[in-house]
């Protein structure tokens, strides 16, 4: 199905369900400021659903939006809202931890192609095999084919980290994260960062150093990557609105990857799942126990 | 701003050894926010406690921090301390310099810096100590006994003579433990059984009593005060309140080879059966293993035969909870396995022959032999072919302090039972000659002694100091080889019996259930007491007691006392109204609370609740965690799973940790 | 490295077992490696991961925590809660560039005495061997004044006022 299409039906139920009543509000992606940049676009009205459109430039995850700080959702009536496949997984994450009930939303799945980045197709999508949402209230653009990912190995960038000796792995993360200047975009961007008061920003006592001295960005991305352990669904956005380019989302694939190693959990699949750092078995792993 | 005070205690010379404590109160008294600070050579002596006493006063002081021995020692004595001088006693804390420093380290300018580094660390914790308030609890007045053996029954009965509930619970069908197996006591020589069942038949009857027989600890909750015990009744296959206990269904069952675990194997039982005549309650258990009803459906005379239709086939485990306040642990011994390696650390005797000839016994057995209630009435007969034996060996020390084959510890009892042994047997066979092998005669106890003298001198026992090497069967005869250690000379017996003083052990489904209780237990199993010398009743969980056996090798009348014990701790904390708790309690920041109920999924207490916050006209706003005070205890286990760090543990808050590791190292 | 090398160890252990165990080594007057400095907490439960950082900001040039066994927890689950929470944080430490032999685990009991001397002599050799944690230390520069924030100027005024006694 073409972009155009797509758009042209997205624009469609979008109105219609403005028009009806169904839902208070359409979270979706219009036309940005430059060519080939999209922006968030909430539509109340029926008339506004004109410049709604989807397309591969639609790379935003739209879940953030759904989280309470955003207030978007009002007791009533549901809030329609776009996702992608592995947004979708971001609502299933953020419904186990109960930062949103699933009547109060309206979901409009995309099965989606894969998104572009500056330099070409994203690098999760080069490795996804989940084309077509998990569950959804209406389906845009059709079921699309399952294809054999180009990247068979999600993991293979966290791999070449792991291969690298432990001082040059400290030099290249040091390297990294000196390019911080801590505007927290990685974290606005984030639909699982939905805390009111982020760690960094607690003074007493202040476990964060708050300015991009080294320290406290070696402090922040720890505790960033840690706090996304067994949570983090890879939708990259940290790492695409990082102006810095730092490559935040290795961070989050690497626990991701140890978490399914160690517990064989995999975060965003299924709500009622008990988070894997809130529970425990007596037989897990305890090599490293004295 | 904070005035604190720093104590800093010689212990004698414990800690003054190689701590300069003169030198750490100096410095001490330079660190920011201390406005006194001195050393004292016995801060816990009267002297020491008014020297704080008066410094509060004088120096206005807001927190207290002595440098002295361990928390767990005198943390309480201290707080106390503060407290009469009008301060809240979480204001005091203990910076340990004896235990984590002076006793452990030699050189004395190394161990000067490191106790003042651990009271800098405890002064940044002092500094942002808040007042807290103890948790005032209430207390169920009832009692839980587990374990229906000689302690078992004494600590139930002296609690319930106390006017208060007990519920004795025993796991197999009878109460009595090892004690009715065994024929005479040391060192009266009365009879076990006459001073047992009348204490078994009090704790049956009793009002204050309620007997759980056949039933096991199924799962403990709650603490001190409030504990919640679910118990599984273990299905007899009886209906107990028609039964009459009149023993027709135990005489025709025709399933009669089954060995008598009373016995220990010695004698046979039914497959349904009371274990011994005066058992209590006087009701059978169908043992389903053995029973052809239930291997093929084909039997059941016990269920046409009964006259009040008692039997109950289709009974299952049934499940009973109790709410009680505190806990004795009597669940008693088991005998070392002699015949076979049963694990790496115990290696066994398979050179005694134990379970290959079968005139090879153990102490226990040998017990039985000799009871009047035994398999052979009272008169000693070998069990191999009913003679009786002229000569028997006895072998102390089987599986005690040997740590190549058994333990390493003394299991106490045996070097009387195997003297009491000899006496029985003399007093039953006159022209018969005991032997003993020993390592040492332990007879530390009122009339032991003596009474080993008369197992020697009057009855006639041979003691020979030295192990026995081989056991061997000749012509009906058992060759005991080993050695003289007194005299050097090798020695060999042809006996007719040998009897094996094992090692007492503990149960061996012990384990589990120290973990449901949440007690402490040694590489044995034994349970382990608060304190060796000065709390030997208590466990380290508040409200749990330990009577017999289960703590360590006892005799009955250490054991009795023990119970007895128990039992008065019992009452003691059952004579007030409300117990205190250590206010260390986690507390919800309801304003960062994100409700992503992390720390609800986690906590080991379920002491964590949704809490709606209402606005006037009653919409819900805001869903917060709530942690319900009565429930947690304060592990703090929230804490580290908050990311927002929304809930704070009083006493341990996040401040006082982070300004700790703040002041670590210089 | 320098020969005379000493290592700064926190160690972040529970009250019920192993402090309790570190107490019966002092009682049973067990010599053991003077580097470690610890801080007692209800239940590995209770540490934080944040806490390690913490102590490595501080100079720590190692880490250790230790609680109770599996199934031994004064609080039933806290050490299982922990073992699960460290086992990922070692790795993400390791990713970073840190080695995770810098922080230790160890489970100690309260009958452990001998093994909390064993665990402290081995783990102070250990952080001894990887040397000080100058990656670390660099980081913290002169230029960060904040990191202590109470205690640092109290360090200084301690040694002046030392000078000044003696």
């Amino acid at each position: 199905m073409s972009n155009d299409k797509i758009s042209a039906e997205v624009k469609k139920l979008a109105g219609e369900l403005l028009e009806s009543g169904k839902v208070s509000a359409v979270v979706g992606y219009a036309e940005g400021t430059l060519k080939g940049r999209v922006q968030t676009f909430i539509a109340r009205k029926a008339s506004e659903t004109e410049k709604f459109i989807f397309n591969q430039n639609c790379a935003n995850n739209l879940a953030v939006y759904l989280t309470k700080s955003y207030n978007i959702i009002s007791a009533g009536k549901p809030v329609a809202v776009f996702l992608k496949p592995c947004d979708i997984k971001s609502v299933t994450a953020l419904i186990q931890e109960h930062q949103l009930k699933r009547e109060d939303i309206f979901i409009i799945g995309l099965s989606c192609q894969g998104v572009l980045n500056d330099s070409g197709p994203a690098g999760k999508c080069r490795a996804c095999s989940m084309h077509n949402p998990q569950y959804y209230d209406a389906l845009i653009g059709g079921v699309v084919e399952e294809k054999e990912p180009e990247v068979t190995d999600p993991f293979a960038r966290v791999k070449e980290i792991e291969s690298m000796t432990t001082s040059e792995c400290w030099e290249f993360w040091m390297k990294e994260f000196d390019k911080c200047v801590r505007c927290y975009a990685c974290r606005q961007a984030c639909p699982l960062c939905y805390c009111e008061q982020c760690i960094v920003d607690k003074t007493r006592p202040r476990w964060i150093e708050s300015s991009a001295h080294p320290i406290g960005n070696l402090g922040w991305h720890l505790i960033r990557a840690f706090h996304l352990a067994g949570r983090c669904i890879g939708c990259g956005e940290c790492e695409r609105v990082c102006h810095q380019n730092i490559p935040l989302s290795l961070l989050n694939m690497k626990m991701s990857k140890e978490i399914f190693d160690l517990y064989g959990y995999t975060a965003g699949m299924d709500e009622g799942a008990k988070p894997p750092l809130t529970e425990f078995k007596m037989e897990d792993n305890e090599e490293f126990i004295r | 701003m904070a005035r604190i005070g720093v104590f800093v205690c010689h212990c004698g010379e414990n800690i003054g050894r190689t701590v300069d404590c003169a030198a750490v109160a100096k410095r001490a008294a330079l660190l920011r926010d201390v406005v006194y600070a001195v050393d004292y050579k016995y801060m816990c002596s009267d002297p020491g406690q008014n020297m704080i006493k008066d410094a509060i006063k004088e120096h206005n002081l807001s927190g207290v921090v002595v440098a002295s021995c361990s928390p767990l020692m005198h943390e309480k004595t201290f707080r106390r301390t503060v407290t009469e001088a009008g301060m809240n006693p979480f204001l005091c804390e203990i910076a340990n310099i004896r235990e984590h420093c002076s006793w452990v380290h030699e050189d004395k300018p190394v161990a000067t810096e490191k106790a003042l580094d651990l009271i800098r660390v405890m002064v940044e914790k002092v500094k942002r100590d808040i007042p807290l308030d103890p948790i005032r609890i209430p207390v169920t007045k009832k009692a839980l006994v587990i374990g229906g053996g000689i302690a078992g029954i004494q600590a139930a009965l002296d609690i319930a003579e106390g006017g208060k509930e007990v519920i004795l619970v025993e796991k197999s069908p009878s109460i009595g433990g090892h004690m009715a197996q065994l024929s005479e006591t040391f060192p009266t020589l009365d009879c076990s059984q006459c001073i047992l069942t009348p204490k078994m038949v009090s704790a049956n009857t009793h009002k204050n009593i309620k007997l759980y027989t056949y039933s096991e600890i199924e799962k403990v909750s709650g603490y001190i005060g409030n504990f919640n015990v679910t118990i599984r009744k273990k299905a007899r296959y009886i209906d107990e309140t028609l039964c009459t206990g009149c023993g027709i269904c135990q005489e025709k069952c025709p399933q009669k080879k089954i060995p008598s675990e009373f016995n220990e194997g010695l004698g046979m039982r039914k497959a349904i059966y009371v274990p011994f005549p005066q058992a209590v309650p006087n009701k059978p258990v169908i043992d389903r293993e053995h029973c052809t009803k239930f291997i093929n459906g084909k039997c059941g005379l016990c269920e046409k035969i009964c006259g009040r239709k008692a039997v109950r086939f289709d009974q299952t485990d049934s499940f009973v909870n109790e709410e009680v306040g505190a806990i004795v642990v009597a669940t008693g011994y088991d005998l070392y396995t002699i015949d076979k390696k049963t694990d790496e650390t115990l290696k066994g005797y398979g050179e005694y022959g134990y379970g290959k000839y079968p005139d090879v016994v153990s102490g226990l057995q040998f017990e039985r032999l000799v009871s009047a209630s035994g398999p052979t009435y009272g008169e000693l007969k070998r069990p191999s072919d009913g003679k009786v034996p002229e000569t028997i060996v006895f072998i102390q020390c089987v599986g005690s302090r040997d740590e190549a084959k058994g333990v390493s510890y003394c299991s106490k009892i045996c070097c009387m039972y195997t003297a009491k042994h000899t006496m029985l047997y003399k007093h039953k066979v006159h022209n018969g000659q005991a032997f003993v092998f020993y390592m040492d005669i332990r007879a530390g106890g009122k009339n032991y002694d003596e009474f080993v003298r008369r197992a020697i001198e009057e009855d006639g026992a041979v003691y020979l100091r030295g192990r026995v090497s081989k056991i061997s069967e000749e012509n009906g005869k058992l060759i005991v080889k080993g050695a003289d250690t007194l005299s050097g000379a090798q020695v060999e017996i042809s006996a007719d019996m040998v009897v094996l003083a094992t090692a007492i052990s503990a149960q061996p489904d012990i384990v589990p259930l120290a973990q449901k209780l949440g007690v402490g237990y040694d590489q044995y199993h034994f349970l382990s007491e608060a304190h060796p010398k000065l709390r030997p009743v208590e466990t380290n969980s508040a409200g749990i007691f330990l009577a017999g056996a289960c703590q360590a090798p006892k005799d009955i009348p250490e054991a009795v006392a023990q119970a007895s014990a128990a039992a008065s701790k019992v009452l003691g904390l059952f004579s007030s109204l409300e117990l205190e708790r250590e206010p260390y309690v986690a507390k919800v920041n309801e304003s960062t609370c994100v409700d992503c109920e992390f720390c609800l999924t986690a906590c080991p207490y379920n002491a964590i609740e949704r809490k709606e916050i209402k606005n006037r006209k009653g919409e819900v706003i805001k869903v917060v965690s709530h942690v319900n005070e009565g429930k947690c205890q304060g592990c703090g286990t929230c804490v580290s799973i908050c990311r927002s760090k929304s809930i704070d543990l009083a006493g341990f808050t996040d401040e006082q940790v982070y300004s700790q590791i703040n002041a670590l190292f210089v | 490295m320098d020969e005379n090398f000493e290592p700064k160890i926190a160690a972040f252990v529970c009250t019920w077992c192993t402090y309790t165990g570190a107490d019966l080594a002092g009682t049973s007057r067990l010599k053991y490696e003077p580097n470690v400095r610890v801080l007692r907490l209800p239940c590995t439960g209770r540490i934080d991961f944040s806490l390690v950082i913490k102590a490595f900001e501080n100079g720590a040039d190692g880490v250790l925590i230790s609680g109770c066994h599996p199934n031994d927890c004064h609080y039933n689950a806290g050490n299982f809660h922990a073992r699960r929470r460290f086992a990922v944080f070692r790795k993400l430490l390791e990713f970073t560039g840190i080695d995770p032999n810098r922080v230790q685990f160890s489970w100690v009991s309260a009958a452990e005495g001998a093994k909390w001397r064993d665990v402290v002599n081995a783990v102070t050799d250990e952080i001894r061997k990887l040397g000080p944690f100058t990656e670390y230390q660099k980081l913290i520069g002169d230029s960060f004044p904040f990191q202590h924030e109470a205690s640092e100027t109290e360090q200084n005024s301690e040694k002046e006022q030392v000078e000044n006694v003696k």
